[in-house]
């Protein structure tokens, strides 16, 4: 039964849509599935496989995008879909690329370029299932792209904070109450950052936002086509844990960038592009303040004055004092600046 | 010897804090009378979804034993009275794929009765709700739907209502001093809540509703397959990729048959197609995929498969070119797009008509920014406030251009 | 290092006779079987077969994807996602390291995933301890794993590719886990034939996904989320599926007789001096050695005792076994496990045997020992201490249920 092919462990090549109107009209992320009104990370599905194209297989680890998208006894997928444990997305990329390019090269599996996308939500990509995510950008000879849905919460389980839940933020794990006002008060994970610094023959790591379709499916495209292992982390406005009217999810991440919280940014071959609003950041369009954010959803509705104050300095940090600002954290000291002057 | 069953059929997450405070407030107020009882959630329902249709039960009986007889079972099989929070559950609830659409009077016992808050009227709310092979009660308390989210609380008084209105549909389990009496007691209760439970118990309508009243529509169902007929390896086949619309032209999604979502809709998107500028916006924004893509490059929501959560109206740049409308003014979930092709004219003047009933467009469905709820409760309490909406991004397209 | 010690004999002109370890014998049958995707991790002492397996792969014998994990979780969800794309897979770990795994070992059986590993036996932590007991492999004994002991080189070849004709049949489908003992795959090569690649090809055919590849081609949902609507539907498949394996075991024993011209008749478990035997003990893996050689030395005074080696835990061959321990005038169960709690303290072993003896028409006096844990050599004297047990038990025609300890401290 060998197929009469030649192996080639070359990725597809997708050109970025230029404009929304070239996207493609198939749908290969469908109706019918148990996601919030207004849910971002369900839009996130939905892009990201229309990015792709049919010849791809999603891995999905446990989370929402599991539990609330597919219930059996049906599915809301096109493409072929199948679940991975929570800390799995990492070894479900590279397991199913590993058995894709071992049966392809050994002339048992038609030889073809096939998309190999593995999604974790934050709890499963930034708590869990790190090591396995870390692992994985490290085999450089396999063609995968994990794909982290921020929420922000374990929001599958009625929201537990997770590494990735903000300075503050009330989940039922963190509940505000009269002698504690804040539990939850460590900062999030920089994980794109963390990912892309930690991984140097990782080509490609970016962060997105769905709010941003185009340019969303864009990144999406250029990970899949640059080959190896990829990341990218996209951050997913959740009306359920956030506590906003889910007509808001789209304003809601708009307001994420243009508040200097979460930037948008690519790292291609060690490159630092930032791109979109954060571009416009960068070049000294004034930040709009965190309030305006923060105060729009019910999970800081117990924030006082101070809190407000806390984060606006914790974001001001990421954008006045990193080396490679809202990216890596890192400060040279000013001795090592000197000596790397040209002189 | 007696036990009394009540559902509550209420909206995930909108209105999950709402529920449990009823039934906790149904077993509280019933032991102020001696009697037991138990609140609990639908297992299944959990982790709740924003919008998609859940339920949980408070029983009370006079014997623990009459209480444990009752409790046997996953979800009660029938129900003395079953409350609807938001009226358009009238329409029926899908709450999992597979359990197809259950009517909102589905366990409801002869003669029982069916509790809602609603503003419209009992004729209206009969075209909706479906035909019963029994007679029951409709009780209707005059009151909006309150939503609100996870963390912050409307209070708007509901749950007090609630309680007040079942002190007089089962005064034989909950006396109105009973209800008064657990409502001081609570940690969200007041001497104002116990005076708003009085008012609903003096307020509450009631109609019979006899056999022949109701939509007579058969709801779908599905019957699932056996052991030997699933596919193993909890395998299922995918989707199939959806074709053009008609002749080559437009595209339309195929779409998961058996878990419609549409029971989750409490809005829905109308659209001016005369208006639209086929931007996609909408399209593409949808977390749901429920645009079809026409012949004619404009996009038409699927009724079976929007979810009604506004985000399409939200990132629309034409002013009024998609407004959101309460489900409760519409009758069916007929295809726009369709009713524009035939008649321009006559689809105008039903759309204008629609987006026009501005108690119909205005939108509440939870936190917008901190101190909206107290500011919408400052006026007129007794009917749950008045709705702010200025300044909100999307809302009824005000402050947008092309 | 494989030496070719003879010529192989006549009429198995393409068989070699090699002097190999267990876990070398594994790694010859992986490559004759054309594995397709490997993970590694190391753990004593399974990891002998993973540095086997490493050789072949960079000796250019075996082309396949070989991939060190970062941990035993990932080492099986890897293989598990290989395996769902159509490739042949293998895996295994040892002791706590095939705990660390256990949530990918427990979503196997449901995926219908026959991927096929081996277990090399290790005492679970805490003490940190490298001698063989059951346990490890024993807790996924209830959720639809195939389980089989060995205890030859021979048998490790043998049973490896077993174990894919059986995982892989399209009526199983079920994950395959191939107990061993550590010693002998470390510290023992023994003499084994190794077939030739076209007599394996006769034998094992390509493994085919069929409809439930995950492909493209073939667009399939694979594992959504169940509510209380449908988990027992899919347990009864599973059920199904391992009641199915009981003749597809039969027959992959059949046909390797056939095809390579050995193999036991009885794939359950062996049976040595039973034929007359008034006592018989019953025990898995390597315990065999021993109990064999005390068995000998006591026929010699007149004690007519035998062995029942199980190799089968996973289907357990239930009619088959009661059929040979019946007729003995007592049994003694000799357990490399423990299960604390259980049924007069008993090791699974021995309670298995209890509740299968339940409804048969004879129920010898059944004694359960539990002996060589954490690696301790269970002597000949701990067998003859069994076997006077039992006999006395067979004298009175009854047992006391209590579990005897043998060569502990006392």
């Amino acid at each position: 039964m060998a197929e009469t092919t030649t192996f080639s462990n070359a990725t597809q090549i997708l050109e970025p849509f230029r404009g929304v109107k070239r996207v493609t009209i198939e749908e290969y992320f469908t109706s019918g599935h148990r996601t919030c009104q207004g849910c971002e990370s369900a839009l996130v599905m939905k892009l990201m496989v229309k990015a792709s194209g049919p010849r791809t297989i999603v891995l999905g680890s446990t989370g929402c995008m599991y539990v609330a998208n597919t219930t059996y006894y049906t599915t809301p997928w096109v493409v072929p879909w199948m679940h991975t444990q929570l800390g799995s997305s990492g070894s479900a990329a590279l397991g199913t690329a590993a058995g894709l390019k071992a049966l392809m090269r050994k002339g048992k599996m038609k030889s073809e370029p096939i998309n190999v996308i593995a999604f974790c939500g934050d709890g499963g990509g930034a708590d869990m299932g790190l090591g396995a995510i870390s692992a994985t950008l490290t085999h450089k000879e396999y063609n995968s792209l994990i794909l982290l849905y921020d929420n922000e919460s374990y929001a599958n389980t009625d929201i537990q904070l997770s590494g990735m839940t903000p300075y503050g933020a009330n989940t039922t794990f963190s509940p505000p109450g009269k002698v504690k006002r804040l539990i939850h008060t460590r900062w999030k994970k920089n994980m794109a950052g963390l990912m892309a610094a930690g991984h140097p023959e990782c080509r490609y790591v970016a962060t997105v936002c769905a709010s941003y379709a185009v340019e969303m499916m864009n990144k999406v495209r250029r990970a899949l086509t640059i080959g190896g292992p990829t990341f990218i982390h996209s951050l997913d406005p959740c009306p359920k844990g956030w506590d906003y009217d889910p007509m808001l999810s789209h304003e809601l991440g708009e307001l994420a960038i243009e508040t200097g919280i979460f930037p948008l940014y690519e790292v291609e071959d060690g490159q630092v592009k930032y791109y979109g609003k954060t571009k416009a950041i960068v070049e000294g369009r004034a930040r709009k303040p965190v309030r305006e954010y923060l105060l729009k959803q019910g999970r800081f509705a117990h924030f006082l004055e101070e809190d407000l104050e806390y984060f606006q300095a914790k974001v001001d940090e990421m954008w006045e004092k990193w080396e490679i600002p809202a990216v890596v954290p890192f400060r040279r000291l000013d001795a090592t600046k000197a000596a790397l002057a040209p002189k | 010897m007696a036990a009394l069953i009540c559902e509550v059929v209420y909206r995930g997450i909108f209105q999950k804090n709402l529920a449990a405070r009823i039934t906790r407030g149904i077993v509280l107020s019933a032991r102020k009378s001696g009697r037991w009882g138990i609140a609990f959630g639908r297992y299944g329902d959990s982790p709740q979804r924003n919008g998609i249709p859940a339920k949980d039960f408070a029983i009370v009986a006079d014997t623990k034993e009459e209480l444990e007889q009752n409790m046997a079972r996953y979800e009660p099989k029938h129900v003395d009275v079953t409350i609807a929070v938001d009226d358009t559950l009238s329409k029926g609830v899908e709450s999992w794929a597979w359990y197809g659409l259950q009517p909102i009077n589905r366990l409801t016992v002869p003669n029982g009765t069916l509790l809602m808050t609603s503003l419209q009227s009992f004729d209206s709310l009969l075209k909706d709700i479906h035909k019963k092979d029994a007679p029951y009660k409709l009780a209707l308390l005059r009151a909006k739907a309150s939503f609100s989210g996870l963390w912050v609380y409307r209070e708007d008084h509901t749950e007090v209502r609630i309680l007040g209105a079942l002190a007089k549909i089962a005064p034989a389990f909950l006396t109105l001093d009973g209800v008064g009496e657990a409502i001081r007691e609570m940690e969200w209760g007041s001497d104002l809540k116990v005076e708003s439970a009085k008012k609903a118990h003096g307020r509450l309508e009631t109609r019979e509703v006899t056999m022949t009243e109701g939509n007579a529509e058969i709801p779908y169902s599905f019957e699932m397959p056996k052991w030997w007929e699933m596919r193993e390896g909890v395998t299922i086949p995918a989707i199939p990729v959806g074709k053009p619309k008609e002749s080559g032209k437009g595209y339309v999604p195929e779409r998961n048959p058996y878990f419609k979502k549409f029971t989750t809709r409490t809005m829905r998107p109308v659209i001016d197609f005369d208006t639209c500028v086929k931007c996609t916006l909408c399209w593409i924004q949808c977390p749901d995929s429920c645009f079809d893509v026409m012949p004619d490059g404009t996009y038409d929501a699927n009724m079976e498969a929007c979810c009604g959560c506004g985000v399409c109206e939200a990132v629309c740049p034409v002013e009024h070119c998609i407004t959101m409308v309460n489900e409760s003014v519409f009758d069916d979930n007929a295809s726009q797009w369709e009713m524009w092709r035939k008649d321009k004219g006559g689809y105008k003047t039903w759309m204008t008509s629609k987006i026009g009933d501005k108690n119909a467009t205005v939108r509440s469905h939870g936190f917008r920014f901190r101190g909206q709820y107290e500011k919408e409760l400052e006026t007129n309490l007794d009917a749950g406030g008045v709705e702010i909406t200025a300044g909100i991004p999307g809302e009824n397209a005000q402050h947008k251009t092309v | 290092m494989a030496v070719v010690t003879q010529a192989a004999p006549a009429g198995h002109e393409e068989d070699k006779e090699l002097l190999i370890s267990g876990s070398e014998a594994v790694a010859e049958a992986l490559t004759l079987a054309d594995l397709d995707v490997v993970t590694a991790y190391p753990i004593r002492p399974y990891d002998t077969v993973m540095q086997a397996i490493a050789k072949k792969i960079s000796g250019g014998q075996l082309v396949a994807e070989y991939i060190v994990a970062e941990g035993e979780h990932s080492q099986f969800e890897i293989v598990k996602h290989a395996s769902t794309v159509g490739a042949r897979v293998f895996c295994g770990s040892s002791g706590v390291g095939w705990m660390y795994a256990m949530e990918c070992l427990v979503v196997t059986p449901p995926l219908r995933v026959p991927m096929v590993a081996l277990v090399g036996n290790r005492a679970l932590d805490d003490p940190g301890a490298f001698g063989v007991e059951h346990n490890d492999a024993l807790v996924v004994r209830d959720v639809g794993w195939l389980l089989c002991w060995i205890d030859t080189s021979q048998e490790a070849l043998d049973t490896t590719l077993i174990a894919y004709r059986v995982a892989e049949d399209r009526r199983v489908f079920l994950p395959l886990a191939i107990s061993a003992d550590g010693a002998f795959l470390t510290h023992s090569q023994a003499l084994t034939m190794v077939p030739p690649k076209s007599k394996v090809d006769q034998f094992l055919p390509r493994y085919n996904r069929g409809d439930l590849l995950l492909h493209p081609d073939n667009p399939i949902t694979v594992a959504p989320q169940a509510n209380e609507d449908w988990v027992i539907e899919i347990r009864r498949q599973n059920n199904e599926a391992m009641a199915r394996a009981v003749g597809v075991i039969e027959e992959a024993y059949a046909d390797f007789r056939r095809v390579f011209g050995r193999g036991p008749e009885n794939p359950w478990f062996e049976e040595y001096m039973t034929d007359d035997a008034e006592v018989i003990l019953v025990g898995m893996g390597t315990i065999s050695l021993p109990i064999k050689v005390a068995i000998r030395e006591m026929r010699a005074k007149g004690r007519k005792v035998g062995l029942v080696r199980l190799r089968w835990f996973r289907p357990f061959p239930t009619e088959k076994l009661v059929a040979a321990l019946s007729k003995a005038s007592a049994l003694g169960i000799i357990d490399r496990d423990y299960s604390f709690g259980s049924p007069f303290g008993s090791g699974v072993v021995a309670n298995e045997i209890r509740a299968a003896l339940y409804n048969a028409d004879r129920r010898p006096p059944l004694l359960s020992f539990i002996c060589g844990l954490g690696g301790r050599e269970v002597t000949l004297e701990d067998v003859y201490k069994a076997t006077d047990l039992c006999y006395a038990a067979a004298k009175a025609g009854k047992s006391d249920p209590k579990t005897h300890w043998l060569g502990v401290r006392e």
